[in-house]
């Protein structure tokens, strides 16, 4: 076991460097020529791994790119909505993990749609400029999900129907926890 | 060395039996015996033969049984130790005292568990006092907005009535509290009441939950009602008498289940039901309604509850037996003992015994008896089996059974019945 | 300062609605024995339900939120809290995702170990939650029996990772330990009396007729719904689809080893309940295959350094746990601690259909349909 120290470690450069990126399988570059040739300048392919993509689209055009997911490409549902707070770039990310049930060949495949709204140093949730437009018309089972990035991240989704708290108590008071400058008391 | 009590010491512990024994005697003296006499005073005192039995004659009677004994058969013989000891409720809750450890320890087994076991040494047998003490000695909180006279009356009515429940069962020839002509009727009359106890108390809590749960009883024992009174039609069709000693002794040969099975299942059911027992344990469904109608009841307000639904459990179990299974009939444990020996005493070589009042009851009682009580836990056991296997029905389901299949089936035994006594079977010119 | 501009947010439940004086809302839970941790606030109009509104969050622990300050190694003990019974799955999708944000190549032995131990895991997490949908359909037997036949496997995890629930087994990297010696006879005989216990629960639970007519038809949820709500695991396979991530997606030595998805078509409770105890008798099997094929010896673990950092790069990994997809999404900004950690659980992608299936339902339905969705409060709540 000793042998194998260390696979890694951050300070010295890794003893084997990460392999090239693969030659990504057939379906993958297919979705993603796919992708390009619909919609154009909208996205842009952050990254790209088998059985993964990830694309970054501007606020306006989310809808307009998750419904061509949804009816061209066949991803079905969303399994999470992650929100990933950015202080340094004055936004806030959400990224939307899409999945397909109806389609056999796409079952390992995850598409991710990013998308970024303002952020606000002094938030007042569901009141500032920290908007993005919701999904759930397009894919209905984010409705939770957009209900839980609201409470812990304070992005309101325009035109969800539902904008309730769901985890945090009733009576928080405080910024949305899940923002980097609500600290831990102690650490 | 104790874990329980670490800094026990024995001189402590009998420094203190001998406190306690000198306070109890000098309370005793001090107002136990004042009061006694005050008592005397007005009480008037019995004569017996002749004599005036004052207290300390009546002490000194006790310690001689050729005189204690005619007391305590005469003592058997009154209402007093009908309705609180025999027949009546110290009888049914010791049943219902036993029927809670062999519901525990049976389903115990049947769940691969070994059930209570540490208290009281054997198996657990004193576990359920444990439990009575625990209750007994809990808060007993009343939800602020209550309707306060109500929420307290409900377990006590609830007990009161499966005592009246209990007081119209026979349990062997004579012995019964009220043996009253129309001792069916008056069972149903006493049943009847506890669907209004039912939702008093679920209305008197002011809460959803146990207003829920007291409707869902009421449904449950309205509808289950029917059924049952239809299903005990046929045996009062054959045996033309209302009294439940008469239906008991009129199956000495043959229990009626034999003619009437389809009645005695639908007896069967509808006694689950209005036992609120698994799986028909709807008004108490823990995992809908919490507790049901119970919720709101804490301490000894709920133990009282459930003292009253296993005496109802064991007149369930009783009536049965009365109508169905025979009740005290059977073939007799001992044979009856020789008269000489009844008169003359035993004798065992010189020595000569003879107790007047002896034997305190006849072997015809003494089978009867045991007889009925082995039937009665019989019936219990198939009451309590369920428990382990069955989960609980939903309410639209149950009320189908009652009104649907149930009263139907009850109809075809009330022609089952009829058809047997014009086909001359039973009755008059008939077989039994 | 800034907490005074937050807004007024109604909470679920505290909002004063104007509603017939028919209709009765019930607060079930959190104090219930019929809501877990969370509260279901359920409107009947007698006994039929006509609008229910899940409010979980009373076991919230924050634990993405503590994950962004422990680096990668700490995270593990903390992050397999939200499913104590089923801490292996719960950590495979972080450890996975971790690997590759490291770069790590798990042992090929290693592989197997991860998945005997999942394995174990999720049949120790679906007995406890058949344990209690027994108890929750008021049938008490089959609450004491699969707590009983839990023990078996957590006797076996117990040797293998050295505690009973919490195992914090799974590292970045491979396994904590070894297995212990002669652990594969012991492992293969337990395997097999438990095949042989739950086998029975068919007898008591799953034939039983009055189960059968309580669930058939309880809550019955549609192909077409089941993929629009997003719901995943037991709930989607009992509605028809065939959508296991151990097949569409094999991880570790998943593709080399011999299994079935379990996937029933009628979509109601009582189909949703007996997925995943087909799921067990599938893993009884994959345990058996994966005994056979691991290698006999070999490296466990790769050893890192203390404090490892990662690329900037984020990953996102998925397992088929006890109660569906589990999700990792791990964002890296090359510290030693990752920048955000998204755990996306399958009791809370079910959790959208509840009150979609308790509509219209009877009351006494409510637990059937509740507990049948595979859901586990605490993990919901993370």
């Amino acid at each position: 076991m000793a042998d194998q120290v260390p696979a890694t470690s951050g300070d010295a450069p890794p003893a084997d460097t990460p392999p090239e990126p693969a030659a990504l399988p057939e379906l993958d570059t297919g979705l993603r020529s796919k992708l390009e040739s619909g919609l154009g300048d909208a996205v842009k392919v952050a990254s790209a791994t088998p059985g993964r993509i990830h694309i970054d689209v501007n606020s306006k055009d989310v809808v307009r790119v998750a419904e061509f997911v949804r009816d061209e490409l066949g991803f079905d549902h969303a399994e999470s909505v992650t929100g990933v707070d950015r202080p340094a770039d004055s936004e806030i990310e959400v990224v939307y993990h899409l999945g397909s049930y109806t389609r056999p060949e796409l079952g390992g495949y995850v598409m991710a749609i990013s998308t970024r709204a303002p952020r606000q140093d002094n938030p007042d949730p569901g009141n500032d400029s920290t908007r993005l437009p919701t999904l759930r018309e397009v894919f209905y089972s984010v409705e939770f999900h957009e209900r839980e990035a609201f409470e812990m991240l304070g992005v309101y989704f325009d035109g969800h129907p539902d904008n309730r708290r769901l985890l945090l108590p009733e009576d928080w008071a405080d910024l949305p926890p899940m923002r980097k400058d609500f600290a831990i008391k102690g650490r | 060395m104790s874990t329980i009590a670490p800094k026990f010491k024995f001189s402590e512990f009998v420094k203190s039996l001998i406190d306690n024994i000198f306070w109890i005697i000098v309370i005793a003296t001090l107002v136990g015996l004042p009061l006694i006499m005050i008592a005397l005073f007005y009480v008037d005192l019995p004569v017996i033969d002749g004599t005036l039995v004052t207290p300390f004659l009546a002490l000194t009677w006790l310690s001689h049984p050729e005189v204690a004994l005619p007391l305590v058969k005469s003592f058997m013989t009154s209402d007093m130790f009908r309705i609180m000891a025999f027949p009546g409720f110290g009888f049914a809750a010791l049943m219902a005292a036993g029927t809670i450890f062999i519901e525990r320890k049976m389903l115990a087994k049947m769940q691969l568990r070994v059930g209570p076991f540490y208290c009281g040494k054997i198996e657990g047998i004193l576990q359920l006092m444990g439990d009575g003490l625990k209750l007994i000695s809990k808060e007993i909180i009343i939800p602020a907005k209550a309707d306060k006279p109500l929420f307290i009356a409900a377990p006590l009515l609830f007990v009161g009535a499966a005592a009246a429940f209990v007081a119209l069962i026979p349990v062997a020839p004579g012995w019964v509290v009220a043996d009253v002509d129309v001792g069916l009727l008056a069972v149903f009359a006493v049943i009847g009441f506890f669907p209004i106890i039912t939702v008093l108390s679920a209305w008197s809590a002011n809460s959803k939950f146990p207003f829920i749960g007291g409707i869902r009883a009421l449904y449950q024992m309205v509808s289950f009602e029917i059924p049952l009174i239809l299903s005990c039609l046929g045996v009062v069709i054959l045996t033309g008498t209302l009294n439940l000693s008469e239906i008991a002794a009129s199956q000495s040969v043959v229990p009626w289940i034999v003619f009437m099975p389809i009645g005695a299942i639908v007896f069967f059911i509808c006694m689950l039901a209005e036992l609120e027992r698994i799986p028909f344990d709807l008004p108490e469904a823990e995992s809908e309604i919490v507790a049901g109608w119970l919720t709101e009841f804490s301490g000894m307000m709920y133990g009282l509850v459930q003292l009253g639904s296993y005496v109802k459990l064991y007149a369930f179990s009783a009536l049965f037996v009365l109508l169905f299974l025979g009740g005290w009939s059977g073939p007799e444990f001992w044979p009856p003992l020789e008269q000489e020996l009844l008169e003359d005493g035993q004798t065992i070589g010189p020595i000569s015994l003879q107790f007047p009042g002896l034997p305190l009851f006849s072997q015809e009682f003494f089978s009867a008896v045991i007889w009925f009580v082995l039937k009665t836990m019989g019936v219990m056991f198939f009451v309590l089996l369920p428990r382990g296997v069955f989960p609980r029905i939903r309410i639209d389901m149950l009320l189908q059974i009652g009104w649907y299949k149930l009263i139907t089936l009850a109809f075809v035994n009330i022609f089952v019945a009829l058809g047997l006594v014009y086909a001359g079977v039973i009755g008059p010119g008939g077989m039994f | 300062m800034r907490m005074s501009n937050i807004a007024k947010q109604i909470a679920p439940g505290l909002a004063l609605q104007k509603v017939d004086e028919r209709i009765m809302t019930l607060n079930v839970g959190p104090q219930h024995p019929g809501s877990g941790h969370m509260r279901i606030i359920v409107q009947i109009d007698g006994d039929k339900i006509v609008a229910c509104d899940p409010d979980p969050g009373y076991v919230h622990r924050g634990e993405e939120k503590m994950a962004e300050y422990r680096n990668y190694i700490q995270n593990i003990p903390h992050l397999e809290r939200p499913v104590i019974h089923d801490s292996c799955n719960i950590l495979y999708p972080y450890c996975l995702a971790t690997e590759e944000i490291l770069h790590i190549e798990v042992p090929e032995r290693a592989k197997y170990v991860r998945v005997i131990a999942a394995e174990l895991n999720r049949c120790v997490y679906t007995l406890y939650w058949l344990a209690i949908y027994g108890i929750f359909l008021g049938h008490s037997t089959m609450f004491m029996w699969p707590t009983g036949d839990r023990e078996l496997l957590i006797d076996l995890l117990e040797k293998m990772t050295g505690a009973r629930v919490t195992h914090a087994y799974f590292v970045p990297g491979g396994v904590r330990n070894d297995l212990p010696a002669n652990f594969e006879d012991v492992c293969l005989r337990q395997v097999d009396y438990f095949e042989k216990r739950i086998r029975a629960y068919a007898d008591i639970f799953y034939d039983n007729p009055i189960l059968i007519s309580r669930t058939r038809d309880a809550g019955t949820l549609s192909r077409q719904d089941a993929v629009r709500l997003g719901t995943t695991g037991s709930v989607l396979r009992a509605s028809g689809v065939d959508y296991d991530i151990r097949k569409k997606e094999p991880y570790d030595c998943y593709d080399s080893l011999d299994f079935e998805t379990s996937v029933l078509k009628s979509g109601d409770a009582y189909a949703r309940s007996k997925v995943p105890w087909l799921d067990m008798l599938e893993s009884c099997r994959i345990i058996r295959d994966a005994l056979s094929k691991m290698p006999q010896s070999g490296s466990v673990r790769v050893k890192l350094k203390p404090n490892p950092k990662g690329d900037e790069m984020t990953s996102y990994k998925r397992v088929e746990s006890g109660r569906g997809t589990l999700g990792c999404y791990v964002v890296s900004d090359g510290k030693p601690e990752p920048y955000r950690v998204k755990m996306s659980v399958g009791s809370f992608r079910n959790l959208i259909s509840l009150p979609y299936l308790l509509k219209g339902e009877k009351l006494g339905n409510m637990p059937a349909v509740y507990w049948s969705l595979n859901y586990w409060p605490v993990e919901a709540d993370r």
